[in-house]
């Protein structure tokens, strides 16, 4: 009897793995439009973890790793708004509801050493070794204390787009 | 038995934590430390910064006369000296720069190679390394160049350092830059190569403003004075704003490290600037 429940929980618990699906390939990338010139950058080498079973989806990111089309751009954005030096990562951790492609993901998003409460929809889609997730939400400035400087070239606006687009592959 | 299922619970629930996942995606990161100054030169030397790939550096420098020249020159003001300089970003690790300065009508062009950049993580490297070489040549009047004893080599000197550079934090940064300097010509009696080793530094004060202090010193004998400077830096955005003074009013290595006779001590203080925009021509 003993044997039985103990060889289940295991069984049961390798099944939990198999349930998994990671990436370190994802793809986040922010638009803003600006006066002078939209801002946008991209970032390919985000991190992603979802579990299937318990519905948990982890994102994470190194800020200096975005890729800007200028390279005064992205010292602005590392040096002054994001302080990448103080801040070096930004995570999302949270849970997925929804039963069809359409899904929401509840959860944390911390930025700038900063966490807000966030509810983002997206498209989860699943096959037998992949999940893609694709979402686009907006994310404001103010909300993580990224300051603006006054006296910049690059005046940016409060509200920041952000795409995602990952496929994580099963562990 | 109870106790075993009890425990197998536990064990799963802490394999649901979100820890967990987090420790799955483990952190093999490595920082690229970058930003380590504000400009490509400290003050009159080089910094371990480069110029971004596809981008164009436009400097302009200029050094007035001594404070203590007295209120009939303003103290320093009616007189200048200046320097142009353009540098351009050809990759991620190699730039080049053309100049021309007033002092000693020397032209110089110069190249800049990163060898190596500061990471901090797990391949952690605690410094940044960085080639600088330069030439450095003296325009001459045509009547000189029409004498038989004149050759073109013999304008010329030279400048390379090795730039040692540490971001101790975001704050604080240092430098450390061993320098040879050759002249083709020189006085008889005097030497071909000199060695220095500069030391610079940048605090930041604020995101937008640092002060910087520079100094170098000559390992060879002379009557020359060893340079040093203090400024602040201002960052605009697309532009930096360089205040200083020194007791030097060359803009070249060749002659700013072992050509300076100001004495801090006497008031022969050079005020001066510099000012460089960037533009982006190739994205």
């Amino acid at each position: 009897m003993n044997k039985i429940i103990f060889f289940i929980l295991l069984l049961s618990s390798s099944n939990i793995y198999s349930q998994r699906f990671i990436t370190k390939e994802a793809e986040i990338s922010f638009f803003s439009e600006a006066p002078i010139e939209d801002i946008s950058a991209v970032n390919n080498k985000v991190s992603a973890v979802y579990d299937d079973e318990t519905k948990q989806l982890v994102f994470q990111l190194n800020i200096s790793d975005f890729s800007f089309p200028k390279a005064l751009m992205q010292e602005h954005f590392n040096e002054s708004y994001l302080e990448s030096d103080k801040f070096p990562k930004a995570l999302f951790s949270g849970i997925i509801e929804g039963k069809n492609k359409s899904i929401v993901a509840i959860g944390t998003l911390k930025i700038h050493g900063e966490s807000n409460k966030v509810k983002v929809t997206g498209i989860l889609e699943k096959t037998k070794n992949s999940v893609i997730i694709n979402a686009t939400f907006v994310i404001e400035l103010t909300d993580y204390k990224i300051k603006i400087p006054k006296l910049v070239m690059y005046n940016i606006a409060e509200e920041i787009e952000v795409t995602v687009n990952a496929e994580l592959k099963k562990i | 038995m109870k106790r075993i299922l009890l425990i197998s619970l536990f064990c799963q629930f802490t394999v649901f934590a979100q820890d967990d996942l987090l420790k799955l995606l483990g952190d093999d990161t490595n920082y690229k430390i970058s930003y380590t100054f504000k400009g490509v030169k400290i003050v009159n030397g080089q910094s371990v910064e480069l110029v971004s790939k596809g981008d164009l550096l436009f400097l302009i420098q200029h050094r007035f006369g001594t404070l203590n020249s007295g209120g009939y020159n303003l103290y320093g003001l009616d007189n200048s000296q200046v320097r142009f300089g353009l540098d351009y970003g050809v990759n991620d690790w190699v730039s080049i720069g053309l100049g021309r300065s007033s002092f000693l009508k020397t032209i110089d062009a110069n190249s800049k190679i990163k060898l190596v950049s500061q990471i901090n993580g797990k391949d952690a490297f605690p410094f940044s390394l960085v080639w600088y070489s330069s030439v450095f040549f003296k325009q001459s009047i045509w009547a000189d160049m029409q004498k038989e004893s004149y050759f073109v080599t013999d304008q010329m000197s030279y400048a390379h350092q090795v730039l040692i550079a540490r971001k101790m934090n975001s704050n604080l940064s240092i430098q450390l830059s061993p320098t040879l300097i050759h002249k083709n010509v020189v006085i008889e009696g005097d030497l071909h190569d000199l060695l220095s080793v500069g030391f610079g530094s940048r605090y930041k004060l604020v995101s937008r403003v640092s002060v910087n202090a520079e100094y170098f010193l000559q390992f060879n004998e002379g009557t020359t004075i060893n340079p040093l400077s203090v400024g602040v830096d201002i960052e605009t955005g697309g532009h930096i704003f360089q205040l200083h003074f020194s007791n030097s009013a060359a803009m070249f290595e060749r002659s700013f490290i072992h050509e300076t006779n100001g004495n801090w001590l006497d008031g022969d203080i050079y005020f001066g600037f510099n000012i460089s925009r960037v533009f982006t021509i190739n994205k």
